[in-house]
């Protein structure tokens, strides 16, 4: 789902674009700093090791083959800041070298594969860890990686005006689906092969969370941003009140219209999208905020 | 590999090969922001226009203009699927817009792409002030990429002579299989990553990576921005002129 220049709007563009730049560059700092010097070349190869075991195919029934994304199963091995960091090189080596997504929607595709996608996999690999079977929350965490970045891929294009008739995307929403399962099952499948090899591989902090209400609220968001805006593209009515009552739908639509004066009025104007659009900030803001919430938590737990 | 064709363009001598990669890669967000703020309106007639300021780059650094045109193709089919979306809606505009400014986007990106070998490229993210240590992984990807594929390609070719492949229904052994190749894989780029660092502390690696290149802009490189950026800014503002 690696989304090419010429489909999201400026608005979309500008937002994914400063989210991400954020987020990539804290990221960054936290990988540097939480491991040893060596990480660099480990990063480096890793990600090489993405492309590599994306060229695995296994089948899919139907004729058709799917294979590995990595981000999950990178999260679960190296930690999450550092998967953040090599999911962001490979989109921006596929982007540079392999005309595989945009070079103005790196932005967009970093926020959803690379951020978005790794971190929420990993907070429910995290919520779930606690339970009996290792294999449940990696399963989870795997198939919701996938999931919240094709959810936020279709909701950013929906949001930028590209047409999806409810048929075609009840289609394309049950295709992800399908993969989600693989990427889970195959992901469980390389997390127990590599605990046979050596147990060491695999980040053993999947310890469960101590407090039940942070993680209850880390879900929510995780459910939100997802769900929300999945609702939030396919029936922006049904977000209408929320996003009134929560008093950010007037100013989420005077930040997004004003720097586009001209462009495209008859589509800026209509009510629904912008009702839309509030309520993805919306679910997006919490999302952010509880994750900055568990990342002050957990370093304070750890000192 | 299709991207052993890209290096081989990338290492030119031509006017364009030699400028500052930052030169370049400004000029290519201010068309890249050009393209797409252009309202879809003027799909299908006006946009082509926009196709004046990749095809002279293209043209100017003496790459092949019809095998350019052809790898910037690789965004049809993720087009396609969105096209169909467009049709069915009956928003015919909107498809053909789709249509236009990704392939055109991805024609100026692969002009800059085919004119900058990639170490370039990073030194210039550098100097433009990407983090560093996200430059170094990509670095290390870059360099890593054909080893770690080739490993990969042999472990399928070992598979296959072992009878695991052939066929398209869906079996869980087939499943597992893979997974346990991955795993492998894993295990080893593991140890190469480990191997190389070792080698590189050998080498007395101060915990710097030197970047190869010095960039020096000229006048040249100052002259490529601005006509980027000018040319970008007047083909937006002709794009909404009345007819």
């Amino acid at each position: 789902m690696h989304i090419p220049d010429g489909f999201l709007s400026p608005a979309i563009l500008a937002a994914t674009g400063a989210a991400s730049a954020g987020g990539v560059y804290w990221m960054s700092r936290r990988a540097q700093g939480e491991i040893e010097e060596s990480r660099a070349p480990l990063l480096g190869v890793m990600g090489a090791f993405v492309f590599a075991a994306q060229m695995i195919n296994f089948p899919v029934g139907a004729g058709t083959t799917g294979h590995l994304l990595g981000g999950a199963l990178l999260a679960f091995t190296l930690g999450p800041a550092p998967a953040v960091v090599t999911m962001t090189a490979i989109l921006a080596v596929q982007a540079l070298v392999f005309q595989d997504g945009g070079v103005l929607a790196l932005g967009a595709n970093v926020f959803n594969m690379a951020i978005a996608g790794v971190l929420g996999g990993y907070l429910l690999y995290r919520l779930l860890g606690g339970s009996r079977s290792r294999g449940i929350a990696v399963f989870t965490g795997a198939s919701a990686s996938v999931m919240v970045c094709a959810v936020l891929a279709l909701a950013e294009l929906r949001l930028s005006g590209v047409p999806m008739p409810p048929a075609l995307l009840g289609v394309s929403m049950g295709l992800f689906a399908v993969n989600a399962v693989l990427e889970g099952a195959v992901t469980v499948g390389v997390i127990q092969a590599l605990a046979r090899l050596n147990p060491g591989f695999v980040k053993e902090s999947a310890a469960p969370l101590r407090r039940p209400v942070l993680a209850a609220v880390a879900l929510a968001a995780v459910f939100l941003a997802s769900v929300g805006v999945w609702f939030a593209s396919e029936a922006p009515d049904g977000l209408e009140s929320l996003a009134d009552k929560l008093g950010i739908g007037g100013r989420a639509r005077a930040i997004l219209a004003a720097p586009l004066p001209g462009y495209d009025a008859a589509w800026f104007g209509n009510a629904a999208v912008n009702k839309a659009v509030a309520g993805v900030l919306g679910a997006g803001l919490a999302f952010a905020a509880v994750l900055l919430l568990g990342r002050i938590l957990f370093r304070k737990k750890a000192a | 590999m299709h991207h052993v064709v890209l290096e081989r363009w990338s290492r030119g001598t031509s006017i364009i090969h030699r400028r500052d990669p930052r030169a370049k890669i400004i000029a290519l967000v201010a068309f890249l922001a050009a393209v797409a703020t252009t309202p879809d309106s003027c799909a299908p007639f006006r946009l082509p226009a926009y196709a004046a300021l990749p095809l002279a780059a293209i043209l100017a650094a003496r790459l092949p203009l019809g095998g350019v045109a052809a790898r910037a193709a690789v965004v049809l089919p993720f087009c396609g699927v969105f096209v169909v979306f467009s049709l069915v809606a009956g928003e015919t505009q909107r498809a053909a817009a789709l249509l236009e400014k990704s392939y055109l986007s991805a024609l100026a990106a692969l002009a800059v792409a085919a004119t900058t070998p990639v170490a370039r490229f990073l030194a210039g993210l550098e100097a433009l002030g990407a983090p560093r240590f996200l430059l170094w992984v990509i670095q290390f990807l870059h360099r890593y990429l054909f080893v770690t594929s080739e490993q990969a390609q042999h472990m399928r070719q070992a598979a296959a002579s072992r009878g695991a492949g052939g066929g398209f229904r869906f079996r869980s052994w087939r499943l597992r299989a893979a997974s346990s190749a991955i795993a492998v894989l894993f295990a080893r780029s593991y140890r190469r990553a480990e191997a190389t660092y070792r080698a590189m502390l050998s080498r007395g690696f101060q915990g710097r990576i030197q970047l190869l290149y010095e960039l020096s802009p000229d006048w040249g490189d100052a002259l490529l921005v601005v006509l980027g950026i000018a040319v970008s800014i007047g083909l937006r503002v002709a794009m909404v002129l009345p007819a």
